[in-house]
């Protein structure tokens, strides 16, 4: 990965171009500096000037796909493919070399290959493409075998009410930036490349907060719920959960996703009152503490009881159900909100693109699925309406392309 | 791995020179590896071909792809010599080639054949681009499909030659003139994956 | 004529209150949280025997995934018993120690039909004349902190169960009511309005 300081910068492009540029990145530092000034709440430390937020980037490539440990960006498309027909090994091997490539250069601030709308790739805002392969991917390409054991489709659930149009997919690219307009247009070209073999399966467009706007905050949900506490924590943690760290080289330094579309019942939820909200949850819907503590990563103690006998914290809380402490069984989730037009009566079209790296489905995702599923009481509002997994492979060097490990 | 930190550009107007010269680094689309023939891509080396040793820099080449009749090559070719370079033919093993121009003819935009050649003028860059300057392709023998990577063979006016390979790319952008005789735009499903 | 009109006023509201009452009462227990409807031993019962099982009799289905009934003593501590056993309506708790005199708090977390978290408590007191556990307690614990604790250790525990009764407010129900009261009367009012400038005309 090379930092900005190797990074070639061309004397013509200066002179072309820099100018301008310039003025408009002091112009923008100025504004931050004034609201700044403005408001004594913003912390200098975490504020990224409004500036740098289109030029920020990401690395492509490397031995991990970028996208999964990434700090999530504000925006996400979850984009999903079925393969056509006769879209074998070495068509698989065509399709993921064109959309490395244009990834790579898309994901660097560089316009794609024979870009249409080359401006559009100028501002990478941290965009990152992850590309996730799903069972039919390895059927298709004759190489079952090589499937990570975990990626099937999932046992189906009591709770779910799964629709074909939101689940599975043979392909997934992950799109993520902090900004929605750089997003659109790496969707645009990936799903351009991707044309010859395949089609379209589903696509799901997520938001969290604005860049900036709450940094190295857990995310909150349109429940109002922070969502993602018990995230393995960075560092030692984080290796164990999330990433394969042995096994053949198309395995090594993967990891698995798990996608699902969740659809919380904002009408529903409206009826309960702050307090039962909390008791279904099992945390404080400000802070995120648990009902036994005071802040958000304060270790729940399920044993403690209140004065009448009761347990603090329900049995039934998702808190209580979803609960790990082995950074073995964790998950990495990575969610984004969606929030769909509301109905002509007003009803809200609001949810979760659920999306959970973890070494393996099987050991870590599917115990704490098949509790939740059996008695978190904070599904008598939310359903699962979509499900697919992937394996997400390990990443490629420059030159090379997602996949080769695998399909070369 | 991909460190979780976040790089950010030195300047934007690093960002403004990326596009002024189209610069091909890590691309896969320029190497000497030519994959018609089917097999799964081979890892391929990221610097663009000939850009050292040959006459001309060629930065992001590519082709349309296609399953038959005419096609076309494009990319940015840069002359960093004194003097001026011409492109004086193309060929490669998947068609009989031209080069041609975009050229107004009684008011309309028409595709020709390029009189003389395509000129680099020296310490400076040429775009062959759709709507532009290109390497025509004029009769597929096999078809060119996205991903495949197609070798060429420019031959300059002094003699020289100079080989590089361009990747297919799917496109259907711009190509209303573009082959006269095939007016139906390309349907997006074509052309087919692994025919 | 304004004094015909100021009663002819009041009878409509007092008959429009009387429709909204009447459409509120089947609205309420439709939309309503579960509410525990009778509980053996009863609430504040003084027992003169060791009860052997605790029943919560609830207004709706219980759901057995979702149903905790628990029993402590004065000090809180709680009392062995079996998970609940669930029929229909019905929560049952079997007691698996032996009870000593004194006050006892029952407390249970429901969920109701439509999915709301219910919980509650109420206290009732075991005075067994032919209990002899005083000397056995005296043996095993302090024997005059007994008395002295449990007055106001159940104080403490009534107090919560108060606060618990109220904990979950208004109520969604209720404030829908009364929302669907308003816009009645304010509907009752601009009839009433209407009404009168008709029989000045007339």
């Amino acid at each position: 990965m090379t930092g900005p300081s190797n990074r070639p910068v061309s004397r013509r492009g200066l002179l072309t171009g820099g100018a301008l540029a310039a003025g408009g990145a002091l112009a923008g530092a100025a504004a931050v500096t004034a609201a700044r000034s403005t408001n004594p709440e913003v912390r200098p430390a975490d504020t990224v000037p409004v500036a740098q937020v289109g030029t920020a980037v990401e690395p492509f490539h490397g031995a991990r796909q970028a996208g999964v440990t990434t700090e999530p960006q504000a925006h996400a498309a979850f984009v999903t493919f079925t393969l056509k027909p006769g879209t074998d090994r070495a068509a698989l091997g065509r399709m993921l070399r064109l959309l490395s490539d244009d990834a790579a250069r898309l994901t660097q601030g560089r316009p794609a290959l024979a870009d249409t709308e080359p401006e559009l790739g100028l501002l990478p805002a941290r965009l990152t493409v992850t590309f996730g392969f799903g069972p039919g991917l390895y059927r298709a390409a004759g190489l079952d075998d090589r499937r990570p054991p975990s990626v099937a489709d999932l046992p189906s659930f009591r709770i779910d009410r799964l629709q074909p149009h939101w689940s599975g997919g043979d392909l997934l690219l992950q799109i993520c930036a902090d900004d929605p307009l750089t997003v659109a247009h790496a969707q645009r070209v990936l799903v351009k490349d991707s044309r010859p073999f395949a089609t379209v399966a589903w696509v799901q467009q997520g938001f969290r907060r604005a860049a900036g706007a709450e940094p190295g905050r857990t995310q909150r949900n349109l429940f109002g719920q922070l969502d993602g506490t018990a995230n393995p924590k960075p560092g030692g943690p984080m290796e164990t959960a999330v990433w394969i760290h042995d096994g053949p080289d198309w395995l090594r330094d993967g990891t698995t996703l798990v996608v699902r579309r969740i659809s919380m019942n904002l009408e529903t939820w409206d009826l309960l009152g702050r307090t039962d909200r909390e008791l279904s949850v099992g945390r404080r819907l400000d802070t995120g503490a648990p009902l036994t503590g005071t802040a958000e990563h304060d270790e729940p103690d399920f044993d403690a009881l209140g004065p009448d006998g009761l347990t603090v914290i329900p049995d039934f809380s998702h808190l209580a159900r979803a609960h790990v402490t082995d950074d073995r069984l964790k998950l990495l989730r990575r969610s984004y909100n969606y929030d769909g037009a509301p109905a002509a009566d007003g009803t809200a079209d609001s949810g979760l693109i659920f999306a959970s790296f973890q070494a393996d489905i099987t050991k870590q995702f599917l115990p704490i699925q098949r509790r939740l599923a059996e008695r978190d009481l904070l599904n008598e509002w939310t359903t699962p309406i979509g499900s697919a997994v992937f394996a997400v492979p390990p990443g490629c060097p420059e030159g090379g392309w997602v996949g080769q490990q695998l399909l070369g | 791995m991909p460190s979780t930190r976040t790089r950010r550009l030195a300047r934007p107007a690093s960002l403004i020179s990326a596009v002024v010269l189209a610069g091909s680094i890590s691309g896969c689309g320029s190497s000497d590896d030519s994959s018609a023939a089917g097999s799964p891509p081979s890892p391929t080396v990221s610097a663009p071909t000939g850009t050292s040793a040959g006459v001309l820099g060629i930065r992001d080449p590519w082709v349309k792809a296609a399953d038959n009749g005419m096609t076309a090559a494009f990319g940015t070719f840069v002359n960093d010599g004194d003097a001026d370079v011409t492109i004086a033919s193309a060929a490669t093993e998947v068609s009989p080639m031209e080069l041609h121009e975009m050229a107004m003819q009684d008011g309309k935009m028409v595709m020709q054949a390029k009189p003389g050649g395509i000129v680099i003028k020296a310490n400076s860059s040429h775009v062959l681009e759709p709507g532009g300057d290109h390497l025509m392709l004029m009769d597929l023998k096999q078809p060119v499909r996205a991903g495949d990577e197609v070798t060429f063979t420019l031959t300059f006016g002094d003699g020289r030659t100079q080989t590089f390979t361009a990747v297919a790319k799917p496109f259907t952008g711009a190509q209303e003139s573009y082959a006269p005789g095939h007016g139906t735009p390309e349907t997006p499903a074509s052309p087919s994956p692994a025919s | 004529m304004p004094t015909h009109a100021r009663p002819s006023f009041a009878g409509l509201l007092a008959a429009t209150l009387t429709t909204v009452t009447l459409l509120l009462v089947p609205a309420v227990p439709a939309a309503a949280h579960n509410t525990l409807k009778s509980a053996t031993p009863p609430k504040n019962a003084q027992l003169t025997s060791l009860p052997k099982e605790i029943t919560l009799e609830f207004m709706q289905e219980l759901n057995p995934a979702y149903t905790t009934i628990t029993l402590s003593d004065a000090a809180q501590q709680k009392v062995s018993t079996s998970e609940p056993a669930v029929t229909g309506t019905k929560g049952t708790i079997t007691i698996d120690q032996v009870l000593t005199n004194g006050t006892y708090t029952v407390a249970y977390r429901v969920v109701s039909a439509d999915g709301h978290p219910v919980q509650g408590s109420y206290q009732f007191t075991v005075a067994d004349p032919t209990a002899s556990p005083d000397a056995a307690a005296s043996a095993t614990t302090a024997p005059t902190a007994a008395p002295s604790t449990t007055p106001s250790s159940s104080t403490a525990a009534s107090s919560a169960v108060a606060a618990r009764d109220t904990d979950d407010g208004p109520g969604a129900p209720l404030l829908i009511g009364g929302a669907i009261l308003a816009a009645m009367i304010i509907a009752a009012g601009t009839v009433v309005v209407a009404r009168r400038r008709s029989t000045r005309e007339s």
